[in-house]
């Protein structure tokens, strides 16, 4: 009696699993294919002339030729781009990290009573997009002359990137037991060395998470910048092709060129660190 | 207690070293932006000179910029487009990134990471790319017109084919002209002035050989080419953009779900499985009131995420055909940097904006402190 019961609930549990599966692999591959095929469709397509793509939208290059990627580089000045979107990239990233940090072992760990407002006041600013502000913003650099600069840039993108940061940093450095702090005092330590001693070796992981999330938002940024910037020399690499988007939008072959060019960087930075990538994004996905 | 004192002093000033960087940037970036929005809202500044000699003269002169904005049926426009993208947000991308985590956490499929991975590629690439992508996707000679086009002139080869019955044979009698011409509708007649003298003329032209070469050039001639304007019809032009929208971002829903399901304590399934609990009683008694406050805060960066959105739509349409997809962003963009440089006007749309997602923060204080705020 009890075998055949059980064997009636595998056989249910058996039966069930295998068409949940069926239905799973279905839902799944479907999505996957609709996610994968249009940048697949790109990347291919990229290889052809534009003559070969007007006839030929969807089969493979049948005489691929790299010419659309020479003409996009020359033609979207890539050789200023990608410098620029490096020196964005690394200068914003460091620059949130170094002042998160530290913000957030002075708010973890000095007792102050001010610490609940300015804390406070960061913490506000993650659901306060900063895109909302792009005009005050524009009026702003205009008026303090640094329109046109890579200072006034790579202040914005910190600025920007400082409330995730310091929420971040600082509920890690709370985790980080008070009594290395207070042992190190009593022996005579000042807050800077403790720092330098203890935290920072510490903080390596929510390091790691911050400079995650800033290089992919750094890097693919585009409302700030563009109207933060408007010379050739000091536009970044999502600034430059959207000059492929008005100007060239019958020349297929150039401009899908260019966005693959544009999308090849993020693509491979993802590859080599997918999971720390996910994780980052798990933890930066916090509401103020 | 001069030694306390010293030491007070020192943390104190340790304290304002290290915060006063960051907080400095912060109020010129964040603070800043939002006071000089608001006295500009209510001044008449027009993007001249502000200070020194040849200054522009301005002045405050109160609210009447936030009449207009309330007067303006494109703010309106563009508030609901913003709301559109919250609702494909909350009833589109958060159901399916549930879905699609729930079916990797219950291992329904191998290779959790592989998918995962893939679903996550969109948000990775520069939102410009993914803009112009489908731009040329949904372009009216792109490849859904081309593939709808392909299908019918395979269709009407065939039917005309069949009219001249088989390759080869020309029938130049009025009636198998005239069902020549019907195939090819309203369309074909209106290509001549007396269309079927017209046609027996063209097809007398051909060798009795060429009967190939007929059928393609009548194809060529007379199949009506399908080309879609799926961005510039103004009733729908929002449609292809939310779907984007969706392809976009499931992604990182997916990834928020299945972050927070990994933390529910597998034994704690594993018992009810064991209990007689089937999938679904799993779903709604544990995965569901797990996540709640996951999914609560999925739906605020749903609202706070289609406030910040400005590239996709900039790149995908601009904000048009004319102004009808534009959203709040866009629209004081526009207001500022095209045309008449309405300053305060804009200063105006993004003090509003601020203000929602003043409301917004609210809101979720509040939800905090109705759920508890538990999930990270």
């Amino acid at each position: 009696m009890k075998t055949e019961a059980n064997g009636r609930i595998r056989a249910r549990g058996l039966l069930g699993s295998a068409l949940a599966k069926a239905a799973a692999y279905l839902v799944m591959g479907t999505f996957t294919v609709m996610t994968l095929y249009p940048l697949f469709w790109l990347t291919m397509n990229s290889f052809k002339t534009t003559r070969e793509f007007q006839v030929n939208m969807l089969g493979l290059p049948m005489d691929p030729t790299l010419e659309n990627f020479k003409m996009a580089w020359k033609f979207g000045e890539f050789g200023k781009l990608f410098p620029n979107s490096f020196i964005y990239t690394i200068g914003a990233t460091a620059g949130v990290i170094a002042l998160s940090v530290l913000a957030g072992f002075a708010f973890a760990k000095i007792p102050r009573r001010v610490t609940k407002w300015i804390y406070g006041s960061f913490v506000v600013g993650i659901l306060l997009t900063i895109n909302t502000l792009m005009i005050p913003l524009f009026i702003e650099v205009t008026i303090l002359g640094i329109y046109n600069t890579r200072l006034a840039v790579l202040l914005v993108y910190v600025g920007a990137g400082l409330p995730i940061g310091i929420y971040l940093s600082t509920e890690y450095i709370r985790g980080i037991p008070t009594a290395l702090v207070e042992s190190a005092r009593i022996d005579g330590a000042g807050y800077l060395t403790i720092f330098r001693r203890i935290i920072l070796p510490m903080a390596t992981p929510v390091a790691t998470t911050l400079a995650i999330l800033q290089i992919c938002s750094t890097w693919n940024e585009f409302a700030l910048i563009n109207i933060l910037v408007s010379k050739t020399e000091l536009k970044s690499l999502p600034l430059g092709i959207f000059k492929f988007s008005s100007s060239l939008s019958t020349d297929y072959g150039k401009q899908f060129a260019a966005l693959v060019i544009g999308m090849a960087p993020m693509l491979l930075f993802y590859v080599a660190f997918r999971k720390q990538i996910t994780r980052g994004v798990a933890a930066g996905a916090v509401k103020g | 207690m001069t030694h306390a004192k010293r030491i007070d002093r020192e943390a104190g000033r340790a304290y304002w070293m290290m915060i006063l960087p960051a907080f400095l940037i912060y109020l010129a970036v964040m603070a800043f932006p939002i006071v000089l929005s608001f006295i500009l809202s209510i001044s008449n500044y027009s993007g001249g000179k502000m200070f020194g000699e040849n200054a522009e003269k301005w002045n405050l002169v109160g609210f009447a910029q936030y009449l207009r904005v309330v007067k303006d049926p494109w703010f309106w426009n563009a508030l609901k487009n913003n709301l559109y993208i919250v609702g494909v947000s909350v009833f589109g991308q958060l159901p399916l990134g549930f879905v699609f985590a729930y079916i990797i956490y219950r291992r329904l499929v191998k290779a959790p990471g592989f998918w995962q991975g893939v679903l996550y590629v969109p948000n990775i690439i520069s939102i410009i790319v993914v803009g112009l992508l489908w731009q040329s996707i949904f372009s009216p000679n792109g490849p859904i017109a081309q593939v709808v086009n392909d299908l019918a002139r395979g269709e009407f080869q065939g039917k005309l084919a069949a009219i001249m019955d088989g390759v080869g044979h020309l029938d130049l009698s009025d009636g198998a002209l005239s069902r020549i011409l019907d195939l090819g509708g309203q369309a074909a007649r209106d290509m001549f002035t007396d269309p079927i003298p017209e046609l027996r003329d063209l097809l007398s032209s051909y060798g009795a050989e060429e009967g190939a070469m007929v059928v393609n050039d009548l194809t060529n001639l007379l199949v009506n080419r399908w080309t879609p304007e799926f961005l510039n019809v103004q009733e729908v032009a929002m449609l292809p953009i939310l779907f984007v929208i969706l392809w976009m971002y499931t992604g990182m829903y997916l990834i928020l779900f299945l972050a927070n399901m990994q933390k529910i304590d597998v034994q704690i399934i594993e018992s009810a499985r064991i209990d007689g609990a089937n999938e679904m009683q799993v779903m709604r008694h544990i995965i569901i009131p797990a996540l709640t406050g996951t999914i609560v805060n999925s739906a605020i960066l749903a609202i706070s995420g289609s406030l910040s959105s400005f590239a996709l739509i900039f790149a995908l349409t601009g904000g048009g055909p004319g102004r009808i997809t534009e959203i709040l962003s866009i629209y004081m963009y526009k207001s500022a940097m095209s045309g008449s440089r309405d300053y305060p006007l804009a200063n105006a749309i993004a003090l509003i904006m601020v203000v929602i997602s003043i409301l917004l923060i609210v809101l979720t204080k509040a939800i905090e402190k109705r759920w508890g705020g538990k999930e990270e």
